[in-house]
């Protein structure tokens, strides 16, 4: 029998961080999700500053209504929410926060199939300093959970260069797909100062993961404007971005987003007033020169979506000027750029042990300079 | 938004401390878009490695450039499609708002003037540039005077030499934030008579037909001493006098270099020196200047130097966002048209 007082108790103590919320996995009898998109929040879905104490505090006395969504996100996100596909939120903010983030994201008419936060209120408890600011601790278990809850031959990463987003993705997308043993996990959990229990809690999810290559695609937005070169060590398969019209670019590209959809993300971006139609084109063209979009694609994508228009995609938009004209802005966009030569990528097995103690040293250096 | 062309294969130390000055600006300067123009592969392969904003910055292809020590008309003829040939272009089709260039200077004036047109009133462009002076002006205690023309008109009449006065007064009220520029012709003598036919006759016509805050003629001795905001001479003259001061300039160091080596009691006392000469050097320091500009055209262009680093490429491009805001070549066309039509009260018809 269930008490519907044990219920309530319950969601309290999560939502003060007492205890845990653990996300429920797939619905008894739901069909397994045929892509997982798995998108952190701050800095990536929400324009944050926390790197100062007043903008911690402001971050978390704001309310939703406050709460700024970089143009372009919600669209997507929206355009993402469908059959089959499965969107999940892994956020470093604390567990506090659950319901003035969960209502900015229904303001902003997203839906979502698992949210997990941070419980720091249980890192204070136990003494556990260490782990109010550890992003493989706590982002990877979180990751590996909602696989084995629900697993899919597809998975999509969205995170940001504020921190180590970078290197947690690849390392869940290549313990994943098996190309990185335990044995070397338990060396980078080493190297991230993983608390000893923790880490064996970490090894345990990793054994019991379904094994896979689902990660066809990690976007790291590009909030710090850290320059994208350093991004190429981590391959082709991670995608550093100036907004979300290059990531929703490179999700038609993948197959995974149709022209019409790449255009709502686009006109939610010029609606919010801090993107124009030429910084759009320079957004398609700056992938290209980073080899990062092909010029077909680029050029089909053009086409499709002024099929799109013509099929009703743009009607009451009297502020755009006729698509054919935009489209010939982006065609013209393309050409200028010549034909620059490709550039290939250098690929060789990232060392995460490396990656780790190079982004310690940056976090410290970033503390000392103040930025 | 403002469109800045920046040609990125112009320079001593071209592409790469012009990408990087143009991908600080692009972080710096919002509503701007900044269109480098240059071989597209090599900009592809160095822009990601600076911090820019990518959606910002476009590129334009240029297969070619022109070098340093080439000859600006063989050059321009032999190479078409040459970085400053396209970005003048692109400025000229309005595609661009400004152009900034490091380059080869009679290549980007020669560029400038067969694309652009000459502004309303304008008879000849004019070259400017900057020099640090003991007196500071304006409400940036900008410690810069302006000098024009330093080569783009060799030989200037009268009435280009009035239209210079008047275009350098625009843009040192614009840039220097100088409500009254002080401006002053330069001569052999500081009497009103002194000079050649088209000194005296400026002269005349500044004091009588314009509302400039003329002062008169000023010596060579009186530029470095920064007796004038605004020094107003033809391209010939001003081209001997820039070389001359940055040769003086030039000397003092190597001069203090071998002092420097010589003797210990004068190492010692440029040592106690260093606080105040740094001080000096950040002072004039023209990196934080960026470049002067090609006056009287209908596009604003800033030429910088061509031993440009990152900085003075990013200041460069700051001073044409300036340029633009201000919309510095509507108040030259504006304060002309004024100098027009007090000629022509002056003048009355023959009839």
């Amino acid at each position: 029998m269930k008490l519907p007082f044990v219920d309530r108790a319950r969601r309290v103590a999560q939502r003060i961080g007492l205890i845990d919320a653990i996300p429920p996995g797939l619905a008894p009898g739901a069909p397994a999700p045929r892509h997982v998109f798995r998108w952190d929040l701050d800095k990536t879905y929400l324009r944050t500053e926390f790197d100062s104490v007043g903008d911690l505090v402001k971050s978390a006395i704001e309310n939703a209504a406050d709460k700024q969504a970089f143009p372009g996100a919600p669209a997507l996100l929206r355009a993402l929410h469908q059959d089959e596909h499965r969107i999940c939120i892994v956020s470093g903010s604390p567990t506090q926060m659950r319901q003035v983030l969960a209502a900015k994201l229904a303001l902003d008419g997203v839906a979502y199939d698992e949210f997990v936060l941070k419980n720091n209120l249980k890192n204070i408890l136990r003494g556990r300093f260490r782990s109010l600011r550890a992003q493989i601790p706590y982002k990877l278990p979180a990751m590996l959970r909602s696989r084995i809850g629900a697993t899919a031959p597809s998975e999509t990463l969205f995170g940001d260069d504020a921190e180590a987003d970078a290197i947690v993705y690849c390392l869940y997308a290549d313990l994943v797909a098996d190309r990185v043993s335990l044995t070397d996990l338990e060396r980078v959990l080493t190297a991230a100062r993983t608390y000893d229990d923790d880490a064996q809690a970490i090894l345990d999810l990793a054994r019991r993961v379904p094994r896979g290559d689902a990660v066809r695609r990690m976007f790291i937005h590009l909030d710090r404007r850290s320059p994208p070169q350093g991004f190429r060590r981590f391959g082709p398969r991670l995608v550093p971005v100036f907004n979300y019209f290059q990531t929703a670019l490179v999700l038609f590209g993948d197959g995974v987003l149709s022209a019409r959809q790449v255009l709502f993300v686009a006109l939610e971006m010029l609606d919010s007033g801090q993107y124009e139609r030429s910084i759009l084109a320079n957004s398609m063209q700056d992938l290209m020169r980073r080899g990062r979009l092909t010029r077909d694609i680029g050029l089909r994508l053009v086409d499709e979506a002024n099929e799109a228009a013509a099929s009703g995609a743009l009607s009451g938009r009297d502020d755009l000027p006729p698509f054919e004209r935009i489209a010939e802005e982006f065609r013209a966009r393309i050409r200028e750029l010549g034909s620059p030569e490709p550039m290939p990528f250098d690929l060789e097995p990232l060392d995460y042990v490396r990656l780790v103690d190079e982004e310690h040293d940056l976090r410290r250096e970033r503390r000392r300079s103040g930025h | 938004m403002h469109r800045i062309v920046v040609d990125a294969m112009g320079g001593d130390l071209a592409p790469d401390e012009i990408i990087k000055g143009a991908a600080e600006a692009s972080l710096s300067l919002r509503g701007t878009e900044i269109i480098l123009v240059g071989d597209s592969s090599e900009l592809g392969r160095r822009l990601p490695k600076v911090r820019h904003d990518g959606a910002r910055m476009r590129v334009h292809h240029a297969a070619t450039f022109v070098e340093m020590d080439e000859k600006p008309g063989e050059a321009l003829a032999a190479k078409p499609d040459s970085s400053i040939a396209v970005a003048a272009d692109l400025v000229a089709r309005g595609e661009g708002d400004a152009l900034v260039s490091a380059g080869n200077t009679g290549a980007s004036v020669l560029a400038c003037a067969r694309r652009w047109k000459l502004l309303p009133n304008v008879r000849r462009a004019a070259l400017a540039a900057v020099y640090p002076t003991e007196l500071r002006r304006g409400e940036k205690e900008d410690p810069f005077s302006l000098i024009l023309d330093v080569g783009a008109t060799i030989d200037a009449e009268a009435d280009d030499l009035v239209g210079f006065a008047v275009m350098g007064a625009v843009y040192a009220r614009l840039v220097s934030k100088n409500r009254r520029p002080r401006v002053a012709l330069l001569s052999n003598g500081t009497e009103a008579g002194k000079g050649p036919p088209a000194i005296v006759a400026a002269h005349a016509r500044l004091v009588s037909a314009t509302e400039l805050n003329f002062i008169g003629n000023i010596e060579g001795l009186d530029i470095p001493r920064g007796v004038a905001d605004v020094v107003v001479t033809s391209g010939f003259v001003g081209n001997v006098v820039l070389k001359m001061l940055e040769g003086v300039s030039e000397t003092v160091v190597r001069l203090a270099r071998y002092a420097h080596k010589e003797k210990l009691a004068w190492r010692i006392g440029l040592m106690a020196l260093s606080s105040a000469i740094e001080q000096l050097k950040q002072v004039t320091d023209w990196q934080q200047y960026g470049g002067a500009p090609l006056l009287g055209f209908a596009h604003p262009f800033i030429k910088a130097h061509g031993r440009s680093n990152a900085r003075a490429i990013t200041n460069a491009i700051k001073v044409a966002h300036k340029a633009l805001t201000g919309d510095l070549c509507g108040n030259i066309e504006k304060g002309l048209a004024e100098l027009e039509a007090t000629r022509h009260k002056a003048t009355p018809s023959p009839s």
